[in-house]
Formats: C-alpha cells, structure tokens, sequence
C-alpha cells in the first residue's frame, strides 16, 4: 500500500507497531500469500464490473471465494433511466455469469447511489423500477445508498430507500461521505433508527477511527473499506481491530475504477496475522462478518462458495464465451505463446 | 386440460403444501404483482430438480428446477387479450432479467401469445454470452424450429458447434438442416483445421444432404483424420449421401462399411 510522502506528513499514519514489527511487515511483501495459505475470504464490496479477468484470477487465488457488489455511480452521471436498468441487469445478469466462471460466488446489493439521488427528475424514475431488482435472487441488500453532499435530495432518497428496504426484509448498505465524514455518518445512523429499522440490519461503510466507536455503540455494523490515500490503510486498519475487537467489524476494498487494490481483503488478512491478531478473529473481519449481515437477507446460501469450488458442470458442460470453445481459465502470464 | 393447467399439475407432483398455496396466492394477480411474484419465486418456491418425461407443448422439462417450472407458470397465467399491456409486462422481464429469470423467460417463449412477436428476444439469447441463456432457447426449445429464419436457424446450430454444445439437442435438427448451413459447417472445420483445431465430429450429420466438391474433399479428410470419431462420421455421412463418388469412397474403407454405426456415438 504505497503513501505519498507529502500525504503522509499531513495525515500522519496511525501505525504504531514496533520498528520491527515495520522490519517484519517489509520484509515479508514478496510472500504474504504464505501467512493467509487456508484462509476463505468474502468482500462485500467490490465493483467487479470496473475490473478485468485477471482481477477474477487474483481473487480466487488469494481465497475470495464470494464477493458484493453494490450498484453505485459509474464515474459520471447517467442521462436517463435505460442506464441505470442496464446496469443494474448487468450486476444480476452478465457480472454474476462472468464471475461464476472463476468459481467466485457473486452477490450484489440494488440501489440508487447517493450522487444520482441529486438528479430528482431521474431519481424519480428509478425509485419506480428498483422493487423489480429488490426482490430478486442473490440481492442481498439495498445499497450503497446514503450521503455525498449532504443534500436534501439525497436525504429525500435515502429515506425512501430505507422503506423499501424494511418491506423486502433487506438489510442496507450505508455509503458515509468522503467530507465532513462524521456528521454524514450520524445523520445517517440516526434517520435509519427513525425509521424504524434495526441497527443490526444496517451495514455502516467506509468507517475511519473518527467514526468507528459510535457506529459500534449503537450496534450497526462497521465496515472499512482498505483503499490507498482516500479512504482506510492496512496498517491502521490492524490498529482498530486491536483496539476494538472484531464484533460486527468487516473489511473490504470497494476496488472499482480507481487507484485501488482487489486484493485489500486478504492482504490485510495477512498483515494481521503478521501482527499478531488471532486467526478466528481475522476470520469474523475478512470472511463471517460480512455473511452474517448479509445473509439477513435470505439471499445467501453458503454451501454455494463453502462447498469445494466446482465450476457448474452445466454451465462448464456448454462451454461459453468469457472461456471460449472449452479453455481452461488459466493463462500464464509470463508466457510469450498466446494458443 | 391447456398448457397452463398443465404445467400446475405438475408443479402439484413436486411442490411442498406451502409452495403450492403461494403459487396459488399469486395466481390471480395484477400484471405489477404477476411481475414481483414473479421475480420473487426463489424466495419461496425450492430448486427441487423435475426428473419427468412429460412433454408439456412440445417441451420436455426434464431436468429443469421447481422454481422455473413456478415461473414458467406464473407466466402463461398472464392475460394476453390486450396486446400491449401484455407485451409491455414481459418487455419489462426480459429487460431487467436476473440470469435465472432469463432463462425461464426463453424457456417459456413457446407459450407466448402472439409468436412472431417474440423473435428478437429469441434471437438475443442465441446472441446471449450467458451459457445457460443461450442453452435456455437452443436446447429442448421448439420457439427455434418453429419460428426462426433460416439465417437466424444457421446462426443457433453454428454458435452451438463453435462453442461445442451437445447440438442433438436441438429440436428439428434434421428436418432443417440446409445447403447454406452445410457450407458453413464446411468453412468452419476449414478455419479449425489451419488452426489446428477441430470441429465436434457429430456436426457432419448436417451435411448429407448436401454435399458439393468442397464437401466431398472435406469427408476424405474425415476418412485420414486421426480421431476415431471423425472416420466414423465420414462413413455416416457416405451412407447417408446420394453423392455417388462418396459411396466409391466409403468402398475404400472396409473396415468402416461394414460396421453399423449411428450418429448416437457420436453425440456428446
């Protein structure tokens, strides 16, 4: 996880292990794998969609053996509805097909993303079409929903969303805004009490140290999201579950189409168990935790990635086109022959 | 009994009492409630694999899971009597179909009001990445042989060689096979073979009826292959064939003319 030096002096990072611990951690970059060897892993956030095949093999490489993505914003704003029906068919349709062909189990959670919310004319449409997608197999949540600027558009429909969360019986996935995080992080707790929804049903996303401790007393769940400069770093990701345990604490790596890191799950898996941290509780972090959540839903059949990983002899039987004409999904990457 | 009784006495076989009261509860809906129960069958309704040999309209659904059988149901229970309510509710299915939900929308097309109309989601799965998509419409599916062109017919068998599907499956495969696609089965096995690759033996069935120079040269290839299944196509197709220079060939090969041999050996 590499820091601006610049970044660093102003944001100073909240490693506080020992010289050697830092010796250790460094020395060891060439073969974490080694120390997460037996571990599972499942990221409840990822944007596969803004990834590549390799990503895929890294991923079941490194023990992720399911994954969520939530339906977010695409980088700029969409002009009409058909787009945001197309994406959200793609993260039921054409991203859970081309994920199963790696044998990762792909969930997702359906939502309109807090920016979007802030174009009310469009807002309107596809708060109409979202019950279609709610209902449906391997939706696990609504999300990420929640506050980016603040406004009261996005507050309009945050609140709207959280009914109908309540009648599907979906848990939520909660995105907290990159400025003036904490404000952004209480309002949203305390409007979803408002309405009556469990705490325990709300899943609080990209927590810092400055939010952790309230998100934790209320009884939310508190997810980190590991990405370089903007949002968690490993190290100190290791230094909260030191400090608050790792009840209703997840992680993940909200990877999408920026400088991030697919693999933040299980490297950071790594990091603690480089660190000391027992390996039941790495497994509640980087793997349990995030089912429990999730599996609220009724949507998550573990069997489904528990199981050792077959590729569905059907779908393996009649062959497909992300592996086309029966290829193997493996490619040497260092192999000057493409066949 | 019609198609719709029919499929909900067989749901009745293999349901629980509690899914056959909810398939109940759904059935007289609004099309917004068809829709949502719909969508929603898998929260209530198990994947109990059918292990039937009834064939309902054509289609043999053996194989299939319970809860696509629900959906198929729910889906010709559907009043057709107003056309564009009627498109418009399954238009917006399809479109926002999760990869399950497709597959019981093509799997249902032959029960589909108003046939014609239906063709190009037909012709999108055959399109469709999805492997279970695309199997959906080409395999124990009549929707194809009943209504597809014959470019967009070719276009199904072909996909199905390229990507090594089990093409036995497809029904009427014989009664519409055709010069253009016998061409084109031929330009294929030229493209593998100077790529040293192969075509799935069993697709020469489809060109008996229509061998030309080109063809022929190709069977006599089939006869040096190395791969048994490949000698043995070419004798199938030598019996089959009126063209007499092939049956000069098969001579050539005792061994082979003597056997009998059917194209099921070569169905995989």
């Amino acid at each position: 996880m590499c820091q601006k030096h610049a970044e660093i002096s102003q944001n100073p990072s909240h490693f506080e292990g020992t010289a050697e611990e830092l010796a250790t951690s460094k020395s060891v970059q060439a073969n974490y794998m080694d120390y997460i060897k037996d571990m599972k892993f499942f990221d409840p956030h990822i944007h596969m969609t803004s990834r590549t095949t390799d990503d895929y093999t890294a991923l079941i490489d490194a023990g992720v053996v399911a994954i969520i993505e939530p339906a977010f914003w695409l980088g700029q704003p969409r002009t009409g509805l058909a787009s945001f029906k197309d994406y959200f068919s793609s993260l039921v349709g054409w991203e859970r097909f081309r994920s199963s062909q790696f044998g990762i189990k792909h969930y997702c959670t359906i939502g309109l993303n807090s920016r979007e919310a802030n174009n009310e004319a469009l807002a309107e449409q596809v708060m109409e079409i979202l019950p279609l997608f709610l209902y449906k197999e391997g939706v696990v949540g609504v999300g990420e929903i929640g506050f980016d600027d603040q406004t009261a558009a996005e507050e309009k429909y945050y609140r709207l969303q959280l009914e109908l969360s309540k009648e599907a019986g979906l848990p939520v996935q909660v995105h907290t805004p990159h400025r003036d995080k904490k404000k952004g992080t209480e309002l949203s707790m305390s409007i979803a009490i408002e309405h009556g929804i469990e705490p325990s049903m709300v899943i609080i996303d990209h927590n810092n140290e400055e939010t952790v401790e309230s998100v934790l007393d209320k009884g939310f769940w508190a997810a980190f999201t590991i990405y370089p400069f903007t949002k968690m770093g490993n190290e100190r990701m290791v230094e909260i579950v030191k400090k608050y345990g790792s009840e209703r604490i997840m992680i993940n790596s909200a990877a999408d189409w920026g400088i991030s890191d697919p693999l933040a799950v299980p490297k950071t898996a790594a990091l603690m168990k480089i660190k000391g941290i027992a390996d039941a509780d790495i497994k509640l972090v980087t793997y349990q935790n995030a089912i429990n959540a999730f599996a609220q839903s009724g949507q998550i059949n573990m069997a489904d990635f528990e199981t050792p990983v077959v590729i569905d002899q059907s779908l393996k039987f009649n062959g497909n086109t992300v592996l086309r004409g029966g290829q193997i999904p493996r490619v040497d990457k260092n192999s000057l022959i493409i066949s | 009994m019609n198609f719709s009784e029919q499929l909900f006495e067989k749901i009745k076989e293999y349901a629980s009492p509690k899914e056959i009261s909810w398939v109940v509860s759904r059935s007289n809906g609004s099309m917004q409630s068809l829709q949502i129960a719909f969508v929603s069958t898998p929260r209530f309704i198990s994947k109990t694999p059918i292990l039937s040999t009834s064939v309902i309209n054509d289609i043999s659904i053996n194989g299939w899971s319970l809860d696509r059988l629900v959906r198929v149901y729910i889906l010709t229970t559907l009043d057709s009597s107003e056309k564009d309510i009627y498109t418009k509710t399954l238009n917006s299915l399809f479109e926002t179909a999760e990869n399950n939900e497709a597959v019981a929308l093509i799997s249902a097309l032959p029960f589909f009001a108003y046939p014609k109309y239906w063709l190009l989601r037909a012709t999108d799965a055959v399109r469709s990445n999805i492997g279970l998509v695309f199997d959906a419409i080409a395999f124990q599916n009549p929707y194809p042989m009943q209504n597809f062109s014959e470019l967009a017919w070719n276009q199904l068998v072909l996909k199905c060689i390229f990507n090594d599907k089990p093409i036995h499956h497809i029904q009427g495969l014989n009664e519409r096979a055709n010069q253009a696609l016998a061409i084109s089965i031929s330009n294929l096995a030229h493209e593998r073979w100077a790529a040293g690759r192969t075509i799935p033996a069993q697709a020469w069935r489809l060109v008996s009826k229509f061998i030309n120079e080109a063809i022929f040269e190709d069977i006599c290839t089939l006869f040096i292959s190395q791969n048994s299944n490949d000698n043995i196509a070419a004798a199938l197709v030598c019996k089959e064939t009126d063209f007499l220079a092939l049956k000069g060939e098969l001579k050539k090969h005792t061994e082979l003319d003597k056997q009998i041999l059917t194209w099921n050996t070569l169905e995989v």
